[in-house]
């Protein structure tokens, strides 16, 4: 018995049995000090852990949250219904939603019409007389915005309305400007039959354009032999282009026009290279660059 | 008489300034007249422009003369307009020995969107170690960073307050905290806030 008392712990490390045995009383003092402060630090971990579990679980909430706020705004904007609490809205003939205000039945929409360029110079004119240069700054955009939309409405009016068989859709059709200038302006135009589509995009004048076709026109792409070759340079009207294939999104060509604009097509479901060629060779690209003003 | 001189430079600047805007302002009307859409554009490019530099000299006149005992260096007084990926770009230097401070604003800085995202998240703004936090200046929210030379031991600081999409830079060498809020408080933000909108 007295040899059990003073020899109240046993360490067994390993499965052959061997022991640590602590048996003066000063060392048992020591060892349950030990253990006490083990068991503190223990805590604290776990405490730490729980801490950041806890805090990991409220971002994931606040994340959740905001990921559903924006779906449901963005549903809302895009007139679709869906969720369990919309499940009422999508009645006929019920004005109301399921949070009791009305729904709208219908409006005029926004008027696009392009900025006036003549008031919006004259506004900047003026403002900029009274030193009122955010004013003056603004109206200058928005002129901007008036002559690169009309820009964007040019070009689309001398794109060919068929090509390669393929009809323009017309409302499609689109011109994008920021009126800031440096961001420039990107028109698009798309044509479709069936299965068959080749959407067209410009974009000019934007800042980063000049480095782009820097690099298409001067073989940036470094060509490579064996392998699968998905791109190559070539030609469009003797302007330097270059054309790639994805078995995925079918074949893309980009031609840049003068300095700070490009022209690029996306061919969906076209048979061969040469046809992607074909329909590009239907557009006006020496037309296109005097009309976007480029050298 | 030396700051005549200053006063009469910045009066002649932004009277040649002026002109260039009323010069383009009349080439672009001609232009639009004429249907010529872009020789416009360009012409609305270069008002754009005039606005940019006479906005930056406006702004360097309400800048401090002097931070503490450091005395602006008017000579190095730059703006510079630039209707490309960044905006107006104004810099001002202060002192000339190792404890300096200057001003950089930059309009459309493409790290006002980062940093207003930071401002946003105020356990992201305040590091643990001190380096970084999120002050007030005059109502503008700003983050305020530390930096400490290993060599000398000495603290520099970078202020970086959003305002719309221009980036106001205050920084400040061999200083402290204390000193350089009480500097930034001699800045005039809501008047920069709302010339460069």
């Amino acid at each position: 018995m007295q040899g059990t008392r003073k020899r109240p712990f046993l360490f067994c490390t390993n499965p052959a049995g061997f022991f640590f045995v602590i048996s003066s009383s000063k060392q048992l003092i020591s060892m349950k000090y030990k253990i006490l402060m083990a068991g503190v630090a223990f805590l604290a971990i776990t405490f730490t852990m729980n801490a950041q579990g806890i805090m990991g679980k409220l971002k994931q909430k606040a994340e959740n949250a905001a990921e559903n706020a924006l779906e449901k705004k963005a549903k809302e904007k895009a007139g679709v219904s869906g969720g369990s609490n919309q499940s009422g809205s999508g009645s006929s003939g019920n004005s109301n939603s399921g949070s009791g205000n009305p729904a709208n039945k219908g409006g005029g929409g926004l008027v696009t019409t392009p900025p006036d360029v003549k008031a919006n110079l004259a506004d900047a004119e003026t403002a900029f007389k009274s030193n009122s240069y955010a004013d003056a700054r603004y109206a200058a955009q928005q002129a901007m915005l008036g002559v690169e939309m009309e820009i964007g409405n040019k070009v689309l009016k001398s794109l060919p309305e068929t090509v390669s068989g393929l009809p323009y859709q017309k409302e499609s059709d689109q011109v994008t400007s920021t009126g800031w200038g440096w961001a420039g302006l990107t028109i698009q135009r798309e044509y479709l039959k069936e299965d068959k589509q080749l959407r067209t995009m410009i974009a000019n004048n934007s800042a980063w354009m000049s480095a782009i076709n820097m690099y298409l026109a001067n073989g940036g792409y470094s060509q490579t032999t064996g392998g699968e070759q998905n791109w190559k340079q070539t030609k469009v009207k003797g302007h330097r282009a270059v054309i790639e294939y994805n078995e995925s999104s079918g074949y893309k060509l980009s031609v840049p026009l003068g300095q700070t604009s490009l022209i690029v097509w996306e061919a969906v479901n076209f048979a061969s290279e040469q046809e992607v060629m074909s329909a590009a060779n239907a557009f006006d690209i020496d037309g296109l660059i005097k009309t976007l003003g480029e050298k | 008489m030396k700051k005549l001189i200053i006063l009469i430079t910045l009066v002649s600047t932004f009277t040649v300034q002026a002109q260039e805007f009323d010069k383009n302002l009349a080439s672009a009307r001609s232009a639009y007249a004429a249907g010529n859409l872009e020789d416009t554009r360009f012409s609305i490019q270069q008002m754009l422009n005039d606005i940019d530099i006479i906005v930056g000299k406006e702004i360097m006149k309400l800048l401090p003369a002097k931070m503490d005992a450091m005395t602006a260096n008017t000579k190095e007084d730059n703006v510079t307009a630039n209707t490309g990926i960044a905006g107006v770009m104004i810099h001002r230097t202060y002192g000339t020995g190792e404890k300096n401070a200057l001003i950089d604003i930059m309009g459309n800085s493409p790290l006002v969107g980062s940093l207003n995202a930071i401002l946003s998240l105020p356990l992201v703004g305040n590091s643990g170690d001190g380096t970084q936090k999120t002050v007030k200046v005059q109502g503008y929210k700003g983050i305020l960073q530390k930096s400490v030379d290993t060599e000398t031991n000495k603290a520099n600081f970078t202020l970086q307050i959003p305002l719309s999409t221009t980036l106001l830079t205050f920084t400040v060498n061999d200083s402290s905290e204390a000193d350089v809020l009480r500097m930034a408080n001699t800045i005039p933000v809501p008047q920069i806030a709302k010339l460069v909108q």
